[in-house]
C-alpha cells in the first residue's frame, strides 16, 4: 500500500477513535450525576441542585482516492505520455449542541427535605408573549375572513 | 422494531445517596438516549428524590414548573386556534 493510503487510513482510525471518545462522553450525561449537583453543606443544612440537560452531537467522515499509479502508467504507455496523477484525501466534520437548565433545588435540613422549583421567568415570559401574539394573529385572520 | 429500541431508549436511573444527618437522599433521573451511527442525543432530567429517615421512606417528585407553564401556554394557543377555526368555519357557512 502506498504512503498516502496509509496516511488516510491512519486518519480514519484516529477519527473513529475520537468519535468513540466523544460518544462515551456524550452518553455519560445520561447518568444521574450529570443532573444533580454536588451537595453544598452549611451546618445542618445541605442544598443539591437539579438541572435538565440536553446534549446532542454528530460527526461524519469521508475518504476518497484517485486511480493508482500502476493504472495510469498502463494508460500512459498506451497513449505515449506519462501521467502521475494519483492521490487520496479525506475530510471530516462534527457538530453538537448542549443545553442545561436548573429545574429545582433540594433543601435538606432538620425540618425535613423540601424540593423548591426554579422558575425560569424569561422562558415563561417568552412563551406567554408568543402565545398572545399567535392568538392576536388568529383573531385578526378571523375578523378578516368574516369581513371579506 | 428491535433496532429502533436499540437506538432509542428511556433510562430511569438512581444516583448515589447523599447522607445529611440522619437523612439519606437518593436522586432519580430519567434520560432519553438516542444512538445513531455517527452521533447521538441525550436528554436527562431529574424526576424525584427518595428520602429515607430511619424506617420511613418518602418519594418526593421534582416538578418542572417552567416546562409545565410552557406546555400550558402551548395547549392554550392550540385550543384557541381550534376554537377560532371552528367559529370562523361556522360563520362562513351561515
Amino acid at each position: 500500500m502506498s504512503e498516502d493510503t496509509d496516511k488516510v487510513l491512519d486518519s480514519v482510525i484516529e477519527s473513529q477513535a475520537q468519535n468513540l471518545e466523544l460518544m462515551e462522553k456524550l452518553f455519560a450525561v445520561a447518568q444521574p450525576g450529570a443532573v444533580y449537583g454536588e451537595p453544598v453543606a452549611s451546618g445542618e443544612y445541605a442544598v443539591i441542585t437539579a438541572s435538565e440537560i440536553l446534549v446532542a452531537a454528530g460527526s461524519g467522515y469521508g475518504v476518497g482516492g484517485g486511480p493508482g499509479a500502476e493504472t495510469l502508467e498502463a494508460e500512459a504507455a498506451v497513449e505515449g505520455e506519462e501521467d502521475e496523477r494519483t492521490g487520496f484525501g479525506g475530510g471530516g466534520a462534527g457538530g453538537g449542541v448542549s443545553m442545561g437548565r436548573p429545574v429545582a433545588t433540594i433543601n435538606i435540613g432538620p425540618n425535613g427535605v423540601q424540593v423548591q422549583p426554579v422558575v425560569d421567568v424569561t422562558k415563561i415570559g417568552l412563551a406567554f408573549f408568543t402565545t398572545i401574539g399567535a392568538m392576536l394573529m388568529m383573531l385578526g385572520r378571523m375578523r378578516r375572513a368574516s369581513g371579506g | 422494531m428491535t433496532r429502533l429500541r436499540e437506538m432509542v431508549s428511556w433510562q430511569t436511573t438512581w444516583g448515589d445517596g447523599v447522607i445529611v444527618g440522619d437523612v439519606t437522599v437518593t436522586p432519580q433521573s430519567k434520560a432519553l438516549v438516542m444512538h445513531a451511527p455517527f452521533g447521538g442525543l441525550v436528554w436527562n432530567r431529574p424526576v424525584a428524590v427518595l428520602v429515607q429517615r430511619g424506617e420511613l421512606t418518602e418519594r418526593i417528585p421534582i416538578v418542572d414548573v417552567t416546562r409545565i407553564a410552557q406546555l400550558g401556554l402551548l395547549a392554550l394557543s392550540v385550543v384557541f386556534t381550534v376554537v377560532i377555526f371552528i367559529l370562523s368555519a361556522g360563520k362562513r357557512r351561515s
